[in-house]
């Protein structure tokens, strides 16, 4: 379980990024971390994983704290940043090397997720282009077993084939001691792989729902004219009518566009929250 | 699980921090001994022995430990290697050990031995190469000499070595980028505001300063004649003391307290 416990976070005291940031999240779920570029999604992971400290409050993950990057704490985390890091060595020379410190690292998996990416075996690992760097890194981050998975903007530079292979191997390594955490602003390349969704803009928590409450609380259609009788989170005039989200006041399912969502939430925070208030 | 230190996981992160960039370590190594030999043998033509066995030392030594220091914690060039620095499952001090083993232990025993074989070589072959029947024999052969370990040289250039390395393993964590460069310019800045500080103190208390460069040479020029300023014993203690001991374990720890407190 991750804990904030009234974090404030600012890259100057004077001007915080986050105010008292109070939220739980579970073990067993995938989160999608939306945002637009600058909101706050890789401060809260760096947050997360300890590079960077809360100026006030603290996060708890497991029970431990992150600033103190104890080793028994960074076994059972992985943070994937946004661009990657490769030394010049192969993947066996890397496996040597950096996998004896995850004691849950399953070296049989670890090949199996590179052969399903597709990323080759041969040659030095700084020598491969960056998606298949990116590619590395994520089977090797998924074959530590780690309790946590942090990702910032993990389908930066993968192929479509790719990506969709990222979901399908993501979707296999779920189970109900782990957390993973995925931070995007390319909001497609998330939908039918997360079950929870975390919206920040400027440093402010927006949504923190499960798909499952928003599809009960919020429904995605299009319509010929904007109903009246609504309450409507979100409207974009398509081809063929308006996009639209409206409170779900019938029980309808309907499929959740993430990206209408998204900007539902961003334009329309206030009624965001009250839909969905931020436990 | 201990957290702090761990002897087998302290075994295997400095395999990785030595592999994992062996051709910046093992490069830069390699390129300094190189360094070194040709220095020698380029002084040597040039200026003689003392000049090539005292100034390769010294170039080799706080040159090259000082370049060897600025890459053991290079890994904040990007933001992805930083994290991935910060993150991997070892402890501060393990990492911080890594560093100082690499930069403090295994680059001064690498230097010291192989500028021993060269010194060597060179000292036996010169000596090989003496006319054996010259009545200059003898003189000439104990004009030259092995370079002594224990000698002024070695004193001051390991002074400048662990003041100079240390404000190069701080300064690589501070700067993410181009560190050395920086680190560098803070130096010589640091230098000459201590030298023109000195001037001026120096200034105050006698006339006709010549230079007045920090503890060792304070001069005063009358005329044609020179004199040196010689602090008095227990001063000179207590400066000898902070130049040798104080500054350089300062730098060092601070090395291990910013790398704790780093976040990128």
């Amino acid at each position: 379980m991750i804990r904030f416990n009234n974090l404030s976070f600012g890259y100057s005291r004077k001007k915080l990024l986050y105010k008292n940031l109070t939220l739980s999240i579970e073990s067993g779920s995938i989160y999608g971390l939306l945002g637009k570029n600058g909101a706050g999604k890789s401060t809260l992971l760096k947050n997360m994983v300890g590079t960077l400290f809360p100026v006030e409050g603290s996060v708890t993950i497991n029970g431990m704290e992150p600033k103190s990057r104890k080793p028994s704490f960074l076994q059972t985390i992985y943070y994937i940043a946004e661009d990657v890091y490769v030394p010049a060595l192969t993947i066996k020379q890397y496996q040597n090397l950096f996998a004896p410190f995850y004691p849950l690292f399953n070296k049989d998996n670890f090949y199996k997720y590179l052969l399903e990416m597709e990323v080759s075996v041969d040659g030095k690992l700084n020598k491969l282009s960056f998606g298949q760097q990116k590619k590395f890194v994520i089977a090797f981050a998924l074959a530590c077993n780690t309790r946590v998975l942090l990702m910032d903007e993990p389908t930066n530079g993968l192929d479509i084939p790719s990506k969709a292979q990222f979901r399908k191997l993501i979707a296999s390594v779920m189970n109900e001691d782990r957390i993973i955490f995925i931070s995007t602003h390319q909001i497609r390349d998330l939908e039918n792989m997360i079950d929870k969704v975390m919206i920040v803009d400027n440093g402010n928590l927006l949504l923190h729902s499960s798909i499952a409450d928003i599809a009960e609380k919020l429904c995605f259609k299009t319509v010929a004219a904007i109903p009246t009788n609504v309450k409507v989170l979100y409207a974009e005039k398509m081809l063929r009518g308006t996009s639209v989200i409206i409170e779900n006041v019938d029980g309808e399912d309907s499929a959740l566009n993430l990206e209408h969502l998204f900007n539902g939430i961003t334009e329309n925070p206030t009624m965001a929250k009250q839909l969905f208030p931020i436990k | 699980m201990n957290d702090t230190f761990n002897l087998t996981r302290f075994g295997l992160l400095l395999k990785k921090s030595v592999l994992e960039r062996a051709m910046q370590i093992i490069g830069l190594m390699v390129f300094v001994l190189c360094f070194t030999l040709m220095a020698y043998s380029i002084f040597l033509y040039i200026g003689g022995w003392g000049m090539a066995q005292n100034l390769s030392f010294i170039w080799g030594f706080v040159g090259g430990g000082t370049f060897m220091a600025s890459i053991v914690f290079s890994y904040f060039n990007t933001n992805a290697g930083g994290s991935a620095y910060l993150t991997f499952p070892a402890s501060a001090l393990e990492k911080w050990l890594c560093g100082v083993l690499i930069t403090g232990v295994f680059f001064c025993l690498i230097f010291f031995s192989f500028y021993r074989l060269i010194d060597y070589c060179f000292v036996t072959a010169y000596h090989n190469g003496l006319d054996r029947s010259s009545p200059l024999y003898q003189r000439m052969y104990n004009s030259v000499n092995l370079f002594s370990f224990e000698g002024n040289i070695v004193r001051q250039s390991t002074i400048l070595f662990v003041n100079f390395a240390g404000a190069m393993l701080v300064g690589s964590l501070y700067f993410n980028k181009v560190a050395i460069v920086k680190v560098a310019l803070v130096v010589c800045g640091v230098i000459a505001v201590v030298y023109f500080l000195n001037l001026a103190v120096a200034g105050i208390l006698f006339n006709n300063i010549d230079i007045a460069f920090p503890y060792y040479t304070v001069l005063i020029k009358v005329g044609s004649e020179v004199g040196n300023v010689e602090l008095p014993p227990r001063a000179g203690a207590v400066a000898d003391a902070f130049l040798q001991y104080i500054l350089p374990a300062t730098l060092w720890i601070t090395a291990y307290i910013r790398l704790r407190e780093k976040e990128i």
